[in-house]
């Protein structure tokens, strides 16, 4: 201290005392001060990441906004539209077959075309309007295909002008000649094109089809051959709606009854597949509407009473025992605000804009959730088209106008149901809980069921723990109680080193060593475990049984020295009665060469039916049990080390052995650190990643089944984040992720704390 | 009287001997050495321990009384690199004997430390704890024996409303009558006492005190003591202890009268220790 140096003799001036130096002061306060930043941070800190989740994982849960751009008006007999990209110059098609172009901005007109037909009128009118095709329909049966393109074209100022240009094509004859065509579907399937006309003989219904194949000649010239004409669906007794899918690979016809006939290409024409009424439980079973969803496997039907149920492909037992793809409800109960006027999907994602009662509701078909609810515009709404990228949708009305809405969704799939509950997804065969975040098609339904990712967490973390907790605590409890000190001053620091091994490599080893070791002798495994405990017991009797002067040759907690020769020699045994046993339990018909053959592996698959993988649970909870074992093991042998020894001498003194002064006096003084030591290592084993990554298929499964993989919250993270898009959909429920696993640790961890205060209180010691 | 007296002695009440029935060689201490690895911390004791009376054991820190206690039980074994020489008997029987279990040994020679050590428990869980682990289950037994005990240790009155309580709500005189208590719940023969008083008031001292009379008619009682007063008011014995050398072992009243060795004189009288 200055002050002493100062005063180095205080004896001499007896009035001047030691003081405290304003150097110890300030340092006490400034130590203080950092303290207290240092909690506070800590704190923040925690919440911070909180906040940052919550923020990143909100806008999942916000439904879509809807609000109306601009209405052009358009010439009154316009029957359908189309627009370019930016939806600058849409174009109507008037029912003389006539396109009228007019730029949205200010609606003047930008170009005006009319077909030359010579003494042909046109009957009907198609138009496609997310490719610019539009289809005439024509009065002796034949149909024009007419080609709507844009170009952008830039001035110097960047300023974008789009001029939009038109080609018709020749007619093609597809209809029965002389009869009006009432109806136009044009199909792009993977070798030809097809065309579909409905005409009317004599009352009856009649589609007849052509295929357009593209034949490239030598000189690159591109020739269209058409296929004769067929007749498609001549059993269908009436019309109400077709649905044609955009790769023609089946046909759906809605009768005028509420009969839906299915059809599927076969090649040369459609062959019928099957027949159902959606709503035949209904008083009125006739579709008010149907619509395709974007995938092409998937049919919203809305009834006459707005009830509404969608249809799916999917595998289905058929009487013979077959399991074939056939039409099927998946979803059904939700009711519309009246009878359903149109169902128009939306381009790239499952939502569609349903036209009922006067309202126009943006749901999701998928989740089943409604994104957004609104009042229609006057008059009957004849076509609606979103735009490619879910941004805006543009919707004709019978009164001449063309509405447009822009549409703020981000996130159309996600949902509470979506995420925690079970869904019937496309193509399955019942409602699920599914983790599928992408696939190669466009058209894939996204699964971001967070359940079998929780599920794996949980069994991951269960396997670690029942590995983990009963060696690491009988190990602390022996360390600290029982073996000499020099012993125990190697053991622990040799445990703390293995606390820092990177969970990496220990993954690494999992994956690539230990399973395929562990794999072809997996009985004898079993073996080692089932065995070892009881001879450790049973060693320990014989000990006990041995005459006193024996046993006081071994010095206390040098027992050791002879009870591991002894479990190394059981452990050697068992590995290699692991075969035996094997043979005598798990012998099973090889299912490829019908001879018996001792697996335990294909035993497994046969007699329950699960299935076997040699990255399983099993291999990741023994490895992260690995990861958990040294913390577990530092800090309940600290807490056992820190019972007073005044307590275990009394416990002697009383007369109780060594055993039940741990059993009955130590242990419960020491419960609470324990407690917290397995707090800890859940908490490591909940949030593990590397292990599970590297030593699990990953597989997002929900199997009991112990030797099965999983797929845990973090390890989806580490997987996934490096590929989902920022601010997508994935992307978000990945922190949703997160976020569960953060409230699930804060959970249980909570109530380990309250666990262990309240034994603390109980077991504190004076 | 000796002329050597000095006031502070004068001052030692010593209460009579109280003689009494049975084996005057009960616990029998012949030329016992101890070590404590190189270090010798007793040196050739011999002393015999009359049955139902109390010892004291006097001399300075470090003098080996607590270790001859700690012996007396046992419970140095766990301590590394103990050896030692010459013979302890109970009852005619070596505590040494290869035969003998030390736990049995232990539940025969009950023991009281110097800073009270109730368990984290309830205080009937305390007092019943010596008589489950011997495998005691029988309810009706054990409510009996912590009755008695409580009552032996004269602390029913004060806790017999909260027995189920932690028995480290107690205050610390309590806490020690506890395990006062806890020590003779299983009925042994000798209760050994390590300065039981050194951390209580004199009112509790005082309790212990009257307690450590009431026992003796039942047990055996060994006591190491810095307190001569205590000694002298409790015991029926005293053993002088000076550098892990027995220096003189006699009656009380002898001893704090009338000692036959300077050492003995000086210690009492308060010159050193």
């Amino acid at each position: 201290m200055e002050t002493s140096d100062k005063n180095p003799a205080p004896a001499a001036a007896p009035e001047s005392r030691f003081t405290v130096s304003p150097m110890t002061l300030a340092a006490d306060r400034w130590m203080g001060r950092l303290i207290r930043v240092g909690g506070v941070g800590v704190v923040l800190a925690v919440f911070g990441m909180l906040a940052f989740l919550i923020v990143q994982v909100f806008p999942l849960f916000i439904g879509a906004t809807v609000a109306p751009i601009s209405a052009l008006t358009v010439p009154a007999t316009a029957m359908g539209f189309g627009e370019d990209e930016y939806g600058e110059v849409p174009f109507v098609v008037l029912a003389d077959g006539s396109l009228v172009f007019q730029r949205s901005k200010d609606g003047t007109k930008a170009l005006d075309w009319a077909p030359s037909l010579g003494n042909r009128r046109v009957s009907s009118v198609k138009t496609y309007p997310r490719t610019g095709l539009v289809f005439l329909g024509l009065s002796d049966g034949t149909v024009m295909e007419v080609r709507v393109s844009y170009r952008s074209t830039f001035d110097a100022a960047g300023k974008r002008t789009i001029e939009p240009s038109v080609a018709a094509l020749e007619p093609v004859a597809i209809g029965k000649p002389g009869l009006p065509c009432l109806d136009v579907w044009n199909a792009k399937g993977s070798l030809s094109r097809l065309l579909l006309v409905r005409q009317e003989d004599n009352g009856k219904p009649l589609l007849t089809a052509v295929r357009l194949t593209e034949r490239k000649g030598l000189g690159g010239k591109a020739r269209v051959v058409v296929s004769d004409p067929f007749v498609v669906a001549a059993d269908a007794p009436s019309i109400s709606q077709i649905l044609l899918p955009s790769t023609a690979e089946s046909l759906i016809v809605v009768g005028k009854s509420g009969e839906v006939r299915a059809y599927a290409d076969d090649g040369a024409n459609f062959s019928f597949l099957q027949s159902f009424v959606p709503f035949k439980e209904s008083r009125d079973p006739a579709v008010a509407s149907a619509g395709l969803i974007f995938g092409n496997v998937s049919v919203v039907f809305v009834g006459r009473d707005g009830s509404q149920q969608v249809w799916s492909m999917y595998p289905q037992l058929q009487p013979d025992g077959k399991s074939l793809r056939r039409w099927g409800k998946i979803h059904d109960g939700e009711v519309l605000a009246g009878a359903g006027e149109g169902v128009y999907a939306a381009e790239g994602n499952k939502c569609y804009l349903a036209v009922a009662g006067g309202r126009l509701q943006l749901r999701n078909m998928t989740t089943g959730t409604l994104r957004w609810e609104g009042e229609a515009p006057a008059g009957s709404i004849r076509q609606v088209a979103f735009s490619g990228n879910y941004d805006r949708f543009t919707a004709l009305s019978a009164d001449g106008k063309l509405h447009r809405w822009s549409i703020e969704d981000h996130h159309p799939e996600s949902s509470w149901g979506a995420f925690f509950g079970k869904i019937w997804y496309e193509g399955a065969t019942g409602p699920d809980y599914t983790w599928q975040s992408s696939s190669g098609s466009d058209e894939f339904e996204a699964k971001y069921s967070m359940m079998p990712l929780i599920y794996g967490t949980a069994k991951g973390t269960f396997f670690a723990l029942l590995f983990a907790l009963p060696i690491a605590l009988t190990a602390a409890i022996y360390v600290s109680q029982f073996l000499r000190p020099e012993y125990r001053n190697v053991v622990k620091p040799v445990m703390e080193i293995m606390a820092s091994l990177p969970s990496v490599v220990l993954g690494f080893l999992a994956g690539l060593w230990l399973a395929p070791l562990v794999d072809p002798r997996l009985i004898s495994i079993f073996c080692a475990v089932g065995i070892l405990a009881p001879a450790a017991l049973f060693a320990g009797f014989l000990w006990s049984a041995l005459p006193q002067p024996v046993r006081r040759q071994v010095k206390p907690g040098m027992e050791f020295v002879w009870l591991l020769p002894f479990l190394a020699l059981c452990a050697y045994f068992a590995w290699q009665a692991g075969p035996a046993v094997e043979a005598m339990f798990f012998t099973v018909k090889d299912s490829v060469s019908g001879l018996p053959i001792a697996d335990f592996r294909e035993w497994w698959r046969q007699t329950t039916g699960e299935t076997y993988d040699s990255r399983n649970s099993l291999v990741v909870g023994f490895v992260m049990g690995f990861a958990v074992i040294p913390i577990v093991f530092t800090i309940a042998e600290d807490s056992l080390s820190n019972v007073p020894n005044s307590l275990i001498s009394g416990s002697l003194a009383l007369g109780a052995s060594r055993w039940q002064t741990v059993w009955s006096v130590v242990v419960p003084t020491a419960i609470s650190g324990i407690v917290s030591a397995i707090m800890i290592g859940f908490g490591r084993a909940i949030g593990e990643t590397m292990i599970v990554v590297m030593a699990t298929g990953n597989t997002a499964v929900m199997e009991t089944n112990p030797f099965s993989g999983m797929r845990t919250l973090s390890a989806n993270i580490a997987v996934e984040l490096p590929e989902a898009a920022l601010g997508h959909t994935h992307y978000r429920a990945l922190f949703l992720g997160a976020c569960c696993l953060f409230l699930l640790t804060f959970v249980i961890n909570t109530l380990a704390e309250i666990l262990r205060q309240r034994l603390r209180e109980r077991y504190k010691v004076v | 009287m000796p002329a050597t007296m000095n006031p502070s002695t004068s001052r030692i009440q010593v209460r009579p001997s109280t003689e009494r029935e049975g084996r005057k060689d009960y616990i029998s201490i012949r030329d016992y050495g101890f070590w404590y690895g190189q270090k010798k911390a007793l040196d050739a004791i011999s002393l015999d321990i009359p049955e139902r009376q109390v010892v004291a054991f006097i001399g300075p820190s470090g003098c080996g009384k607590s270790t001859l206690l700690r012996n007396l039980n046992r419970m140095n074994d766990l301590v590394d690199g103990i050896s030692h020489e010459g013979n302890i008997t109970i009852n005619g029987r070596s505590i040494y004997d290869p035969g003998l279990e030390v736990i049995s040994l232990r539940r025969r020679v009950g023991m009281v430390f110097q800073k009270s050590n109730p368990f984290p428990k309830s205080v009937y869980e305390n007092v019943v704890f010596a008589l489950r682990v011997m495998g005691v289950r029988d309810r009706s037994t054990l409510d009996e024996a912590c009755e008695t005990s409580l009552r032996k240790a004269a602390l029913w009155d004060e806790v017999k409303d909260r027995l189920q309580d932690s028995a480290l709500g107690l205050s610390g005189g309590q806490m020690q009558r506890l395990c006062i208590a806890r020590a003779i719940a299983n009925r042994p023969e000798i209760l050994l006492m390590d300065e039981p008083c050194s951390a209580l008031d004199p009112i509790a001292t005082g309790k212990i005190e009257e307690l450590i009379h009431e026992l003796k008619e039942q047990f055996t009682i060994v006591i190491v003591t810095h307190s001569m007063q205590q000694a002298a008011r409790v015991s029926d014995r005293t053993a002088f202890f000076y550098l892990g050398k027995q220096i003189e072992y006699d009656t009380t009243e002898k001893i704090f009268m009338n000692p036959s060795q300077a050492q003995t004189e000086a210690y009492i009288s308060g010159r050193f220790g």
